[in-house]
């Protein structure tokens, strides 16, 4: 897990992120991954495709470890997307299932 | 290529990347007059270095002096009102004409631009290390911990492990320091001799004065804080179920394990050759860096009205990525009108000044020089992280024929995944390498294919570029 | 020792025939381009399809439904030699039809391609049906999609794969492969033909030219047709999503690992192999027209790949009437046709009796008026 500096703790702005249905309040300047990474660690972030657990890596767009269901939007990347008041983030665990037959409509 | 270009928004000079180099070069254009937008990734300027330096989120005690830089840098950007357009993914980048077609997606939409002139300053990424077990949950980089300490002021809860090399993880070390939570340890993988370059090129060491004492004085704080610095790491293991447990490590022929619950590495970071890769641009080895760097001339120019600034050309720092920036502004100032004396006067002590710390930087660079051989890691150890292949997995598909990065990529999958081979990529090709006894620079890197950023079907089918084209 | 055969092209066609012939225990070298070649593995969608074959050619037809007969035992061997899958999967497949129009002209064009052969009447089988009994074998299937042909014959596989299987199993079947060395010229000599490379040369007895598109260059020094263009196809392919059961069809395919394959296009424009952006766009359309559920997922990956076009579409089988023991493969359908080129058209060349067997796919045809 990760922790706030004690000294920016008080003075920043907070969002309400519900994370697979809870409701956190985090900081306004985390993106979606930051965000998991303080509420909840890197232990159950993502199942990869071969079954093994996977979480961020670089944190810069580059490595796609940190994919995240967001705003019901499957696999997105949770490092470049900055936190937005009720936005509803799913951890993909497992892979996020597509429903092919609902969306026929 | 495209039928309507009247349809598609025009820029004057666009420019790739809001770091360093990005700002520098905007707000000198703009100065002289001309109109550059801007595109980045991110949704506040500063890149990777700068991040969040507008509403800092932790104290300037914890990141360091040159933050307040940054903060200079940015402010001179604001000041000039550039066409700045924060969280837009250019996916899409193709020469055309004298010019460039740029698709940018910003808000799930996608836009067509042209622009005639083009300046990359896209920057860096961290070198990728595998070693078995990079895939754990609780490794991460230590550039990662760095930006979650500039966005939130977040600090890992437990003593991590520093492993790596190059000044970042003394950096960072230091940084956790001076916020009351230093590492346990720091493994350092430079081999033991490099340490004692700067005495046998003295010339380069004075160059290099400014960071070798900022490196030492961390160095010296780390030790006296009581941080167990450990040398002569020859291999590395996270070991863990669900998450990192246990790394385990061998130091002077001993193997050695200690439990860790995060471990954040590092060895260096290189260009990050996407873009330039599928502009077709020729890139060429460079044994110092140990990476692929684009080709450029004395202008930074890398092509017909297209100049690749900053660390994303190669790895000179964010101070040299501000003189870059600004100098190739200045050649595009030169493109349109030519430059007068003063500008011809700033030019060339930009240069001169570059030139300098360039110097200092061959000494950093070999100082730091990674001793990784991929061919040597345990089979079993991932190389491509996105489809979950193994070092015996390309290693098998090498001896089945694949006699190229391309063929490589064909029979395995490796670089197929969503991260479109940016973690992978230059270790395929090392490994190619070795084993076909070819330079990196004959064995080359696979294609890079768009998109350059991923970008959905739906926002690719009813993308605004679409309206444009009927109107 | 002199082989008994050298090929010049280390592609599907080539390493197709050549497995073939090592297996019936010739001695076979292949030259094979470098890693920048053309390649056109990597811009097939990876159909074992008899859909839309033969139209106009009945005998082209037939030897694609030969092929796809023989695929599960082909399949079969060459992963047991090799260890490796080739995710090949032959369940049946659907040809799409956007709207009506498509529809009817489908199948007009099937029915008359049966009116011409005996064989075609009897085996070939198919059906035509509309969205609503689509639906079962394509969930998800979006509403403005008229219908489709299916038919049992179709499958696919994972044509990359395929090259690296048929790469693997001629290695361990002692075919020699010469990487990177690009063929100058090709010759008969008193008792064979050889090839010069940039700094030796290669001698066999026989020699096959299964270039692709280097044909056009090489095959006429042997009096063999260089009648071949080629034609772009640019595809994308989405990022993973999970497996659902679905029939693959030309236009999109979900493949083994999960990846939506979208393509089937075409474009004459020589030898650009560049992705555009209008066509990138035409085919995210069509890909979310037909499974609109694909609207959120991920593009990984565009490209363009060139695909070897005769005149007429067909493919090129012929002997040298000049340098007999020259022979010329070329076709569009690599992976389709790669069960009959390593089996009936090997064996047939080995006979040296291509002239006899297959003479409809001599070159002559785009010289001479054929007879009806």
């Amino acid at each position: 897990m990760f922790r706030r500096l004690p000294e920016t703790a008080s003075d920043s702005a907070e969002v309400t992120l519900w994370v697979d249905g809870e409701p956190q309040q985090v900081g306004a300047t985390l993106s979606v991954a930051a965000a998991l990474l303080q509420q909840r660690g890197w232990a159950e972030y993502r199942l990869h495709h071969d079954g093994t657990p996977r979480a961020p890596l670089c944190m810069m767009g580059v490595c796609h470890d940190c994919l995240i269901t967001i705003d019901g939007e499957p696999n997105r990347q949770g490092c470049l997307v900055i936190v937005k008041d009720g936005m509803r983030i799913e951890t993909q665990m497992p892979a996020a299932q597509p429903t092919p037959g609902a969306s026929t409509g | 290529m495209s039928e309507n270009p009247t349809s598609s928004q025009v820029a004057e000079v666009a420019i790739i990347g809001a770091g360093p180099s990005g700002l520098t070069a905007a707000t000198r254009l703009t100065k002289a007059g001309l109109k550059p937008v801007v595109f980045d990734l991110n949704a506040a300027p500063g890149g990777q270095v700068y991040r969040q330096v507008e509403s800092p989120q932790a104290d300037l005690r914890v990141t360091g002096i040159d933050y307040r830089l940054g903060q200079r840098v940015v402010e001179a950007f604001r000041r000039a009102r550039v066409d700045y357009r924060p969280d837009s993914r250019v996916w899409w980048v193709q020469r055309v004409d004298a010019g460039f077609e740029l698709g940018v997606l910003h808000e799930g939409r996608s836009a067509v631009w042209r622009a005639r002139r083009l300046i990359l300053c896209h920057g860096a990424m961290e070198r990728p290390f595998p070693f078995p077990g990079w895939q754990l949950p609780g490794v991460m980089t230590a550039g990662a911990a760095q930006i979650l300490l500039k966005q939130g002021g977040l600090l890992p809860e437990d003593a991590p492990i520093l492993v790596g090399s190059g000044p970042l993880i003394y950096l960072l070390g230091w940084q956790y320091l001076q916020a009351g939570h230093p590492p346990t340890c720091i493994l350092d993988l430079t081999p033991r001799l490099q340490w004692r370059l700067p005495l046998r090129q003295p010339g380069k060491a004075w160059h290099a004065r400014g960071y070798l004492f900022k490196g030492l004085k961390m160095m010296l704080a780390l030790k006296r804080a009581g941080v167990a610095i450990e040398r002569d790491i020859e291999a590395l293991e996270a070991i863990g179920d669900k998450v990192l447990e246990q790394i385990r490590y061998r130091q002077r022929g001993h193997w050695k394990q200690r439990p860790a619950s995060l471990l954040l590495s590092h060895v260096g970071v290189m260009p990050e050759t996407h873009l330039t890769r599928s502009l077709g641009l020729t890139h060429r080895w460079h044994a110092e860096q140990q990476s692929f760097l684009p080709v450029r001339d004395d202008t930074l120019s890398a092509d017909e009205n297209l100049w690749v600034v900053g660390d994303g050309a190669a790895i000179g720092g964010a101070v040299n990525a501000m003189r870059e920036g600004t100098l190739s502004a200045l050649e595009v100032i030169a493109s349109y009108h030519g430059l007068t004396k003063k500008e011809r006067h700033e030019r060339d002590g930009l240069r001169r000044e570059r030139a300098r710390d360039l110097c200092a930087r061959q000494l950093l660079d070999a100082m730091f020089l990674p001793s990784l051989n991929i061919d040597a890691m345990p089979e079993e150890t991932i190389i491509c992280r996105c489809e979950a292949l193994t070092r015996g997995d390309l290693d098998q598909a090498i001896s089945d024929g694949a006699e190229g990065p391309n063929q490589l990529k064909a029979f395995t999958r490796c670089g197929m995944g969503p991260c479109q081979g940016r973690q992978c990529s230059l270790n395929a090709t090392l490994l190619l390498s070795r084993r076909l006894a070819q330079t990196p620079d004959q064995i080359g890197q696979w294609q890079i294919r768009p998109p350059v950023q991923t970008i959905t079907l739906g926002e690719l089918a009813t993308s605004s570029m679409v309206e444009n084209r009927v109107t | 020792m002199r082989q008994d055969f050298f090929i010049v092209g280390g592609g599907v066609v080539g390493m197709a025939i050549a497995y073939g012939l090592a297996r019936a225990g010739q001695g076979v070298t292949v030259l094979d381009a470098d890693d920048t070649a053309f390649r056109a593995s990597r811009g097939n969608a990876g159909l074992t399809w008899v859909q839309g074959k033969g139209v106009g050619m009945p005998s082209y037809a037939e030897i694609s439904l030969d092929s796809v007969q023989a695929w599960p035992s082909f399949a079969l061997e060459l992963q047991q030699r090799t260890g490796l899958e080739l995710e090949y999967e032959q369940r049946g497949g659907v040809d799409l039809c956007l709207d009506e129009e498509e529809a009817h002209a489908r199948r007009t064009e099937y029915r008359e391609l049966q009116a011409q052969s005996e064989r075609l009447r009897r085996d070939f089988h198919w059906e035509y049906l509309d969205r609503e009994q689509l639906l079962p074998f394509l969930p998800g299937l979006g509403e403005r999609v008229a219908g489709g042909t299916w038919s049992p014959h179709d499958g696919h596989c994972n044509p990359l794969y395929l090259l690296r299987a048929l790469h693997a199993a001629c290695r361990r079947l002692g075919v020699d492969i010469r990487q990177a060395t690009p063929v100058e010229n090709l010759a008969r000599t008193e008792s064979g033909f050889r090839a010069t490379l940039r700094e030796s040369h290669v001698e066999a007895e026989r020699c096959i030219v299964a270039a692709g598109l280097g044909a056009k260059r090489l095959a006429p020094q042997l009096g063999l047709s260089g009648d071949v263009f080629p034609l772009r196809g640019q595809m994308l392919i989405t990022e993973r999503m999970p497996r659902v059961e679905q029939l693959p069809t030309p236009q999109i395919r979900q493949t083994a690992t999960g990846g939506y394959l979208i393509g089937d296009t075409h474009e004459r424009v020589g030898h650009d192999k560049g992705v555009t952006l209008p066509m990138l766009q035409t085919l995210a359309d069509k890909a979310v027209r037909i499974f609109p559920f694909l609207r959120s997922t991920r593009l990984v990956r565009a490209w363009a790949a060139l695909r070897v076009m005769t005149p007429d579409g067909y493919p090129l089988y012929e002997r040298s009437l000049t340098h007999p023991g020259a022979y010329n493969v070329n076709c569009h359908s690599g992976i389709t046709l790669a069960a009959f080129h390593a089996d009936g058209l090997a064996q047939a060349i080995l006979d040296d009796r291509i002239h006899t067997h297959f003479s409809q796919f001599s070159g002559a045809r785009f010289h001479v008026p054929s007879t009806p």
